[in-house]
């Protein structure tokens, strides 16, 4: 199994195991508030990858990396606070879901023609499978 | 453009965001490792939470159980993203990466069932099949090889 199979596998579960623990959660706390608890969470972490030896690679590329990463936690908080507004303003959360859940059909067309990757027929196919499931499994 | 609810904005700004977030882990990973771009993208969502304490009123005093509940969610969709920037640093494409990953719900709908005791929808039960034969297309890759991005 190559590497990048292994750790996308790993994502699935581990982020599975986050949109149940979030459902707890949502039942007791306001979007913000869990916004902020939520950055509490990601300190032990923080702590733990900072002391890793290769945070200090990267050479000339380093500073526009360290520019794209920033830029992920932006979209993916600023999208995460979007998200929980659209819920809190009467959209309902079996509409909402399956909506914003078709977002790796931004990823794509982005991949596509900004990286200029290639997606071979049968992960065409995936990835349309993928789209309708994500919208069933989020009804 | 006044005819749409105004949730739908912020539905499509959700969707927009966080399509694009799967092009900018890319170009994170193609410059720096894995654990780097997770501390940076990290910083961004202290920076953001920092914003909202300042700005909108915080609710800090939370029963234990949902305390627990919000921390751990960010621990645990931190881990995610730590991951899914070493499945793309690891030559994952980031069309690919992202829509397996996004395939997360599965789990979450298997943790409801067992854990919260939740029944599963003719349509979900639909979609945990078509998830699985997604996944395995997805993790096909194509025969001939890509130019690097």
């Amino acid at each position: 199994m190559p590497r990048w199979l292994t750790f996308s596998l790993l994502t699935i579960v581990v982020w599975g195991a986050w949109g149940a623990v979030s459902k707890v959660a949502s039942e007791g706390v306001d979007a913000n508030t869990n916004q902020v608890f939520f950055t509490f969470g990601l300190l032990p972490l923080i702590a733990i990858v900072g002391r890793s030896p290769r945070n200090t690679g990267g050479g000339a590329g380093r500073r526009g990396g360290i520019g794209w990463a920033f830029l992920t936690g932006i979209l993916g908080g600023t999208g995460n606070i979007a998200f929980f507004h659209a819920l809190v303003m009467g959209g309902k959360a079996s509409i909402v879901s399956p909506v914003t859940a078709l977002f790796p059909l931004v990823t794509v067309i982005l991949a596509v023609t900004l990286l200029h990757e290639r997606v071979g027929t049968a992960q065409k196919i995936g990835l349309a499978l993928a789209l309708v499931a994500i919208y069933l499994l989020s009804m | 453009m006044s005819l749409l609810p105004a949730w739908l904005w912020f539905a499509a700004i959700a969707l927009a965001f966080w399509g694009i977030t799967g092009v900018t882990q890319k170009l994170a990973t193609n410059r720096i490792s894995s654990e780097l771009s997770f501390i940076w993208f990290a910083y961004a969502m202290i920076a953001i939470s920092a914003t909202l304490a300042v700005f909108v009123p915080i609710h800090w005093h939370l029963r234990p159980l949902i305390f627990w509940a919000a921390l751990a969610g960010g621990t645990l969709n931190g881990l995610g993203a730590l991951t899914s920037f070493t499945a793309l640093e690891s030559g994952g494409k980031a069309s690919v990466v992202i829509s397996l990953i996004s395939l997360y719900p599965l789990v979450t709908v298997a943790f409801a069932v067992t854990f919260l005791h939740e029944r599963l929808t003719l349509a979900q039960a639909l979609g945990v099949g078509l998830a699985i034969v997604a996944a395995i297309l997805l993790s096909l890759e194509p025969k001939t090889p890509d130019a690097k991005p």
